[in-house]
């Protein structure tokens, strides 16, 4: 059998700082840049210009090669941004110049709370945006960080897709 | 409760002396625990992606500790669902010893959880805590309830801390304990509508219904349909009251079809008389006889207000019992010779065990210590069997100006030269388990074959 019961404050302390110790151990064991596990923005290389109101930065930038057509379709993925709840990538459509569709390559969905957010915050920011062509928009209330993911993304999109 | 063990033949009684003490179970009880742990920690490994930043370290940490927490909280119902292979084979005491140190890490835990997924949240949200923690709990989904749990978890865990519980007394204690049930229900939700791990069909969630549904059916099955079934099936009520010395009264027990009960020497059940002033509070005192077919007996001290009340009780009074419980009994034999050692009314399960453990005369020896001789109950009965089984019985009581017999190494050895070939089984407060203990190890009895029990946490 068992010695006999002894100094339990002393054993509890003991596994705390071992659990402690072993937590960092794990923390320290995972990536710590999400360049590794972010997906890699897809697109090539921007080789046609864009020109308008899509690109909100590119539009003062001198097209790399002249006289590019502004009627081509084309699709550019944003940085995956990330979030308290997780990370938000973008995928932006410009057509002939102007933002014609943002679709969502990722969203935060670690929880039914993140999806509920998602669900009713993103419809209303690509309504906003493709009205606005810009990535000016105010963020919806109760989704503040999915908002600012949200814009951030596509912002970063259409600074690519600007050139 | 289910029978652990077919009664032996008679036949085979003196050769299971020399039979190897049934192996505790104790070890891969504990190992499976870890293992349970260190399969919640592979969960989160599993579905964690980077850590970035001051943030992702807090938050990792504090999700961690969360999935711990949940496991642990678990892990500590089942514990105390009264489980027959852990009551019997680990040791009643053994298990709430068990659950009161996973008790006190469970907080801690908890504490870590809320502090580093409170802070982590605030750092990554750019805002103060205290602002950020009501957000938490006021807005995410099931955290109002995770919160009352939470604290509800903290508030049992604060007044189980031996100081506060002493003040508070034991029923008091015992009664606020059982919120743990609820706070444990309560704290359920927000980790499956959160837990980044437990969410949707996955491993985690498959685990987690598992887990808790393990212990919810442990707890309903051993703690409620099984002394229901008990108390239904033997009918007990008080016998008899008998004054066994001052302070101390033997309750005799009747009861139907008591063969079944399955009580063993050595082992304990948890009583309720159902009488005004008692019937709220369940007590457990060893049977202080081996058990007959229609009668069981305990032994009991007057330390508190419920045991003195024991005194007044009255022929008839039904009783609730659960149980038998306990490990001390003739299964950790692993000898043919025995020492039982007592210290007061801790004579009560060794009384049982000297009248029932299998012995050739000369191999059994009981060494009872007490106050005074007034204080020896039960003496008359340990002299009887001693005669009638050529058994030793050495007392020992407190000179006149009040100072203890001592146990030592040589005393030790002058009763029994071949004390290193005895199992010992050591019954009684806490000081005189740990002076025996100790006198015990220098003697040369390994530790395990020193028996006891100890409800000391």
């Amino acid at each position: 059998m068992s010695a006999l019961p002894s100094r339990p404050l002393r054993r509890v302390v003991i596994t705390s700082v071992s659990t402690v110790a072993g937590g960092l151990l794990l923390l320290s064991l995972k990536p710590h840049s999400t360049a590794g596990a972010a997906p890699l923005t897809t697109a090539p290389a921007p080789t046609a210009t864009s020109s308008g109101p899509a690109g909100s930065s590119g539009a003062a930038t001198a097209p790399p090669t002249g006289g590019g057509s502004t009627s081509g379709t084309r699709t550019v993925d944003g940085d995956a941004v990330q979030t308290r709840y997780g990370p938000v990538q973008l995928r932006v459509t410009v057509t002939g110049g102007r933002l014609t569709a943002v679709t969502a390559v990722q969203l935060p969905q670690s929880n039914p709370r993140d999806e509920e957010i998602s669900s009713f915050a993103v419809p209303q920011l690509t309504q906003e945006v493709l009205a606005a062509q810009s990535a000016r928009v105010d963020t919806v209330s109760g989704a503040t960080y999915t908002s600012e993911g949200y814009l951030r993304s596509l912002q970063s999109a259409l600074d690519k897709a600007g050139g | 409760m289910t029978v652990t063990t077919p009664p032996r033949p008679a036949a085979a009684r003196h050769s299971a002396a020399a039979r190897p003490g049934r192996r505790s179970p104790a070890a891969a009880v504990l190992a499976l625990c870890w293992a349970g742990a260190a399969a919640v920690v592979a969960l989160w490994w599993k579905d964690t992606g980077p850590v970035v930043g001051p943030a992702g370290w807090l938050i990792g940490g504090g999700r961690i500790a969360g999935l711990l927490t949940g496991y642990s909280c678990a892990l500590l119902i089942g514990l105390m669902a009264r489980i027959p292979a852990l009551e019997a084979g680990v040791g009643s005491d053994r298990v709430a010893r068990w659950h009161a140190m996973a008790g006190r890490y469970t907080i801690c835990l908890l504490t870590a959880h809320a502090v580093l997924i409170l802070w982590g949240y605030a750092v990554q949200a750019h805002t103060p805590v205290v602002g950020e923690s009501w957000t938490v709990a006021t807005t995410y989904p099931d955290m109002l309830k995770g919160t009352v749990g939470g604290l509800l978890l903290l508030t049992v865990g604060v007044l189980s801390v031996r100081a506060v519980r002493r003040r508070i007394g034991y029923e008091t204690w015992y009664h606020l304990h059982l919120l743990t049930y609820l706070a444990v229900f309560l704290a359920f939700w927000h980790q499956l509508a959160l837990g980044a791990d437990l969410r949707g069909g996955g491993a985690g969630r498959a685990y987690w219904y598992g887990l808790y549904g393990s212990a919810a059916a442990a707890v309903l099955w051993f703690r409620l349909l099984v002394p229901l079934r008990t108390n239904l099936r033997h009918g007990l009520r008080v016998r008899a009251v008998v004054q066994e010395a001052p302070g101390v009264v033997s309750v005799v027990i009747g009861g139907r079809r008591l063969p079944e009960l399955a009580a063993r020497p050595g082992q304990f059940l948890r009583w309720r008389f159902l009488t005004p002033g008692l019937w709220w509070t369940s007590s457990p005192y060893s049977l202080s006889a081996a058990p007959r077919p229609d009668l069981l007996r305990i032994t009991v001290k007057a330390v508190g207000g419920h045991s003195a009340a024991l005194a007044r009780l009255a022929p008839g009074t039904r009783i609730w019992a659960e149980g038998p419980y306990g490990a001390l009994t003739a299964d950790r034999r692993t000898r043919q010779k025995v020492l039982l050692l007592a210290g007061g009314v801790g004579v009560t399960p060794l009384r049982a065990l000297f009248e029932a453990l299998p012995a050739r005369p000369g191999d059994l020896t009981l060494i009872y210590r007490a106050r005074s001789a007034a204080d020896l109950a039960l003496r008359g009965e340990l002299e009887s069997i001693a005669h009638a089984r050529g058994a030793r019985l050495h007392l020992a009581v407190n000179s006149p100006d009040g100072r203890r017999p001592r146990l030592s190494v040589e005393g030790l050895r002058a009763a029994l030269p071949d004390i290193a070939q005895h199992d010992v089984y050591v019954c009684g407060p806490p000081g005189l388990l740990r002076e025996s203990y100790e006198a015990l190890r220098a003697a040369g009895v390994p530790a395990g074959r020193i028996h006891h029990e100890s409800f000391e946490l």
